[in-house]
């Protein structure tokens, strides 16, 4: 097995004038939490087609398991699941006829489809619901069976495209254990998010992307260290200017200096600073 | 070793469940237009024999088949195939499977094949049913399912181009209706001036009609008609194939 999973060296795509994805890298290491970060439009679910073969890159390469996508992409499906934004299943039949279509597509036979659905369905909660129709789910549930049509072939990766957005917050926290129990069992996730706390909470590693460019790369702690660990917010009435410092001493230092005309707070540093920071706007 | 059969049917096995759980609304959806034209034509605007020599019910009944397996195989298809690549985003997910990329197209053909095939087994024995002049031979499915099987692949090429339902709805109207109409279905095309004649006998349901008719009707074997059949098969494929691999749809 090798260490990284996934190598994408210098992806470009681009649709028209509009470069979606720019010269990005992407290295997801074996068995992590890896997270792209970044506001609507930044070009994460494009990264995602692309590391999917969903979509064919303009330029680069992309290698799965060492597998390289352009020439052995039969092989490299075999080893990712997804997870679109939208509930990619078929509204019509029911949530078993579903779960059996993705395990027969992904190769397994009928009985071993069969075994396998018992198991994540017991693990989802669904096994009450495997004979209802797909149209009649609710989003949290319709995310439930998606799952597990993803997990059906035991995928080594797996790739989730906002997987929280849309869910109410017991569907989210649902969700969050879930991929934890995931990755703790060995499946390497990769999820995208615009929510700056579940990319802090959820990722080993994230990267932040913004205009199909990666501007970042990191543990969330090394990307706030890399600041500095601590915030000084000076407001008037005005917008609020930050300053970033490294501890908390070297930013009561700085507040002294500050004239009395500005009320001053000093805070952790949080992942929304950095973004912040280096894009010029909040997710 | 790679079993196109096993992975047709992985593919299709979703289609097949709608199928099974909408058996009514698939027949009466497959067979209230044929219906409508053997009413219309065969009994309300034509009777007697015709100059083929044969009873125009009998004459018209294989030109309905051959609509039959048309616009069955071409509607169900195309639909389900832009319905899953807009709506339900999981064409996406099927291009992703580890299948064969022949598997895929023609595993999205089933939908269309068997409602068609329904559809056309249904009207031939309501024809043996109505007239004497039908008959039933070994070469009856085949040409059945040669024509479905072509229009369906012309079904998965509109639904991976269509961008929009009514871009597809343009496609039925401009290229789908007329061939219905002016094809030899109902009428002769040797009725018509010589250069529209020329231009309709070279659309693939002029083709289909011929050999059905054929069959049914017990004339000698059309080869040249089998022939252009899968020509437009093969064509419609290599359509569907450069289509899927370039990632266009």
């Amino acid at each position: 097995m090798v260490d990284d999973i996934i190598v994408a060296e210098g992806l470009v795509k681009r649709f028209g004038k509009l470069t979606a994805v720019d010269h990005v890298d992407v290295r997801i290491r074996n068995g992590e939490i890896f997270g792209i970060l970044g506001p609507n439009g930044a070009g994460k679910t494009t990264t995602v087609r692309l590391l999917t073969t969903m979509d064919l890159p303009d330029e680069g390469r992309i290698f799965i398991n060492g597998l390289d996508t352009s020439t052995q992409f039969v092989d490299a499906r075999r080893r990712i699941g997804i997870i679109q934004q939208q509930h990619s299943l078929d509204k019509d039949i029911s949530v078993r006829e579903n779960i059996i279509h993705h395990a027969l597509m992904q190769g397994l036979s009928l009985k071993e489809g069969r075994k396998r659905m018992m198991e994540l369905a017991e693990t989802m909660e669904l096994t009450d619901r495997l004979d209802t129709l797909v149209s009649s789910l609710s989003g949290g549930w319709k995310k439930r069976v998606s799952i597990v049509c993803s997990m059906i072939h035991h995928p080594d990766i797996l790739f989730m495209d906002e997987p929280t957005t849309g869910l109410d917050t017991q569907s989210r926290n649902l969700l969050w254990k879930l991929i934890r129990n995931l990755n703790h069992s060995g499946t390497t996730i990769f999820l995208t998010t615009h929510y700056i706390y579940e990319a802090e909470n959820l990722c080993d590693r994230i990267s932040i992307i913004d205009d199909g460019k990666i501007i970042a790369e990191g543990t969330p702690k090394e990307l706030i260290e890399e600041l500095g660990n601590v915030t000084l917010v000076r407001t008037d009435s005005d917008e609020p200017q930050f300053s970033y410092f490294r501890t908390r001493e070297e930013a009561k230092e700085a507040a002294k200096d500050v004239g009395g005309e500005f009320s001053v707070m000093i805070r952790k540093t949080t992942l929304e600073d950095v973004f912040l920071e280096l894009t010029g706007r909040t997710v | 070793m790679y079993n196109i059969f096993s992975e047709i049917w992985r593919i299709s096995y979703g289609d097949l469940c709608f199928i099974k759980r909408h058996i009514p609304e698939t027949l009466i959806s497959a067979l209230v237009g044929p219906l409508l034209y053997l009413l219309a034509f065969a009994y309300g605007m034509r009777s007697g024999d015709t100059e083929a020599g044969v009873d125009y019910v009998a004459y018209a009944i294989p030109g309905i088949i051959a609509i039959s397996s048309m616009t069955s195989g071409y509607n169900a298809t195309a639909q389900k195939i832009l319905i899953q690549r807009l709506f339900h985003t999981s064409f996406d997910e099927l291009v992703l499977c580890p299948m064969h990329t022949s598997s895929l197209i023609f595993g999205k053909t089933v939908i269309g094949v068997v409602r068609g095939l329904l559809g056309c087994i249904i009207l031939l024995g309501l024809g043996m049913f109505l007239t004497d002049d039908l008959v039933i031979s070994i070469w009856t499915i085949p040409i059945f399912l040669l024509s479905c099987v072509t229009f369906s692949l012309l079904g998965v090429t509109a639904g991976l181009l269509a961008k929009t339902g009514p871009t597809l709805t343009l496609f039925a109207s401009v290229v789908i209706l007329p061939m219905t109409f002016l094809c030899g279905t109902l009428f002769s095309i040797d009725a018509l001036p010589d250069i529209v004649k020329q231009i309709i006998w070279a659309l693939p349901l002029s083709h289909s009609s011929t050999a059905i008719r054929s069959f049914c009707l017990g004339w000698d074997v059309p080869w040249v008609s089998i022939g252009i059949l899968l020509i437009y098969l093969v064509v419609f494929y290599l359509m569907d194939r450069y289509i899927i691999l370039k990632k266009l749809y």
